[in-house]
């Protein structure tokens, strides 16, 4: 890569902002501006960030917390995509009617149902693995829902005239012309299911990233709870990141909405 | 010579005329089958009842918790804290979007991957800050919902002030409009439908968190019976207080939707939960009797939300009425 004024103004524009305010941020707490009570500086955050990897405190807490987002990812995914594919391709008409059940459902809140899980599930990981596919659930059904209502209807006229079978109809017309959809879906309840682990963990875990930092709150240590505070946030970027690579990859002839 | 009229075929009068009420039977008559079933699964034994309470115990629940234990006044409460959120993300977000859009689009350049990022933080992470900074009153709880909703708002607004067809404007100022007036008659009605889908995630998102947030942390409100009532293993509470959760959230997304399609009679617009909009032809514009009905419920829900956050405050600290409080806290 060679670095001409254009690359430099690139780099500005992307990542300026961040380090200006990283930088202020650290200057406000060095020179006593922000209170040190409330507010941790970058640096103490660091220094704490780099205890919790040495002591191996990070790794457990992370690895607990993201096999629970996964997990509960996952099993939402595998339930609600060929569901969506069924109730928006197969049964058109059950779909209209059951919309507005389904829409009940999932207006219902996840936290209202915690003590039930709990009730069900037991104290133990499946209650909040519950918990997250329940929250993750509904943007992959509707999304996928939506995306095969939104197939092309000449594409699947012409395919059939083709003498096309029903098997290669869902492989080669429905799947990609629906798949935009349906990752935006998934990447909803990606960014949904560890939005909603953090409160999990919080009302009732022992482990994880959203009880590391209800436990600084509680023991009112501000670098602490600000350093599991900014690892929540990169795994939420990360998150974000690696489904928009995923998207642009496998679905790069469409235009991506951004909202 | 006169026009004979069209002849209107009697099958297609008859289907105009059958098909909504078609859709509609069979649309109550799944609600009324899913309720049915619900019912009949409990009394049967066919699920713990522990677990999931039939729905006139849940009615019989929500019913006791309407007579004696301020139901109306949780409720209040919660719909208030949701609304100053909104209404303060809206005035904080949109002036922003329009500033950063309009006048420095090189500065919004610029300070975009950091507000991405504030938008990407997970609230419910930011909730112990905010108790640090705020304390524990009613501020943290509408610092988190107006930062939920801020964000979601924000952008797009901003995705649609940059998107405004700039031919439109170059009309508008070859005709000579001030910049009052092009903003007023140009800007603000091609962006506000944008503003609207940002405010309705908003409004999801911010009834997803309000729960937690009055959860960890507070006298009042729907999360708080839920709360409580979760902690003491009331089961069909949790059901009542959560059914009212989902009726309030909906009842708040059919107004928006009703204001959407009122005011902007001229877009299509596909929802991502109700589906595509009426069709244009059967729109008309809002009259102004209407907007003038919609701010004065507004205004009402919001004088009586906060006149019952004061109520709710004051009866922690009155004496008489702790005792018969106190059974729905411990």
């Amino acid at each position: 890569m060679k670095f001409n004024s254009e690359t430099l103004a690139d780099l500005f524009y992307r990542g300026g902002s961040i380090v200006l305010f990283i930088l202020l941020w650290q200057l406000g707490c060095s020179s006593g501006f922000l209170p040190m009570t409330f507010v941790a500086s970058p640096l103490s955050i660091v220094e704490t960030l780099w205890q919790y990897l040495k002591d191996g405190s990070l790794y457990k807490h992370a690895s607990v917390s993201v096999l629970r987002a996964f997990y509960g990812f996952i099993l939402a995914a595998l339930v609600a995509v060929p569901l969506g594919f069924m109730l928006g391709g197969w049964f058109k008409n059950f779909e209209r009617v059951f919309n507005p059940l389904l829409v009940f459902l999932g207006q219902f809140n996840p936290f209202a149902l915690f003590s039930v899980f709990l009730l069900l599930f037991g104290i133990g990981e499946f209650s909040k693995v519950a918990m997250i596919f329940w929250v993750a659930i509904w943007p992959i059904l509707l999304n996928a829902t939506l995306g095969v209502k939104s197939v092309e209807p000449n594409l699947i006229k012409l395919a059939r005239s083709m003498g096309m079978g029903k098997i290669g109809l869902l492989l080669k017309i429905v799947i990609p012309s629906s798949s935009a959809f349906l990752f935006s879906g998934l990447r909803m309840a990606a960014g949904t299911a560890f939005f909603m682990l953090i409160p999990a963990e919080m009302m009732g875990a022992s482990r994880g990233l959203g009880w590391l930092i209800i436990n600084a709150q509680i023991n009112y240590q501000i670098p602490k709870l600000y350093a599991g505070t900014t690892i929540i946030v990169l795994f939420g970027l990360l998150i974000d990141k690696l489904f928009r690579i995923f998207e642009k990859g496998l679905v790069n002839w469409k235009e991506a909405q951004v909202i | 010579m006169t026009v004979a009229p069209m002849p209107i075929s009697p099958g297609l009068h008859i289907k105009a005329l059958y098909q909504p009420l078609y859709w509609l039977s069979l649309k109550f008559g799944l609600l009324i089958l899913a309720l049915t079933s619900w019912e009949l699964s409990g009394r049967l034994g066919l699920i713990d009842e522990a677990f999931l309470p039939s729905f006139f115990q849940t009615l019989a629940a929500t019913k006791e918790l309407w007579e004696k234990a301020f139901l109306f006044n949780h409720i209040m409460v919660s719909l208030a804290r949701v609304l100053i959120g909104l209404l303060m993300a809206l005035i904080l977000a949109v002036p922003l979007a329009y500033a950063l859009g309009r006048i420095f689009p090189h500065t919004a350049h610029f300070l975009e991957p950091l507000l991405r990022v504030f938008g990407l933080i997970n609230p419910y992470c930011l909730f112990p800050l905010f108790v640090v900074f705020f304390g524990s009153g009613e501020v943290p709880k509408i610092a988190v919902l107006t930062w939920v909703s801020l964000w979601p708002i924000f952008f797009s607004t901003l995705t649609g002030v940059r998107n405004i067809d700039p031919s439109l404007i170059k009309i508008g100022r070859s005709m000579k409009a001030s910049k009052f007036s092009a903003f007023w008659k140009i800007v603000l009605p091609a962006t506000a439908p944008q503003i609207f889908s940002g405010l309705r995630i908003g409004v999801e998102m911010s009834f997803f968190i309000l729960i937690a947030a009055e959860m960890t942390g507070a006298t009042a409100g729907l999360g708080w019976i839920i709360h409580s009532a979760g902690a003491l293993y009331q089961v069909p509470r949790i059901y009542g207080a959560g059914l009212c959760v989902v009726i309030l959230g909906l009842l708040i997304n059919r107004f928006l939707v009703f204001l959407q399609n009122g005011l902007f009679f001229w877009k299509e617009s596909v929802d991502p939960i109700l589906g595509p909009s009426r069709p244009l032809d059967s729109r008309q514009k809002i009259s102004p009797l209407k907007i003038f009905l919609a701010i004065a419920i507004f205004t009402l829900v919001l004088a009586i939300g906060f006149q019952q956050i004061i109520l709710a405050e004051r009866r922690l600290n009155d004496p008489t009425i702790i005792p018969e409080y106190r059974v729905w806290t411990e």
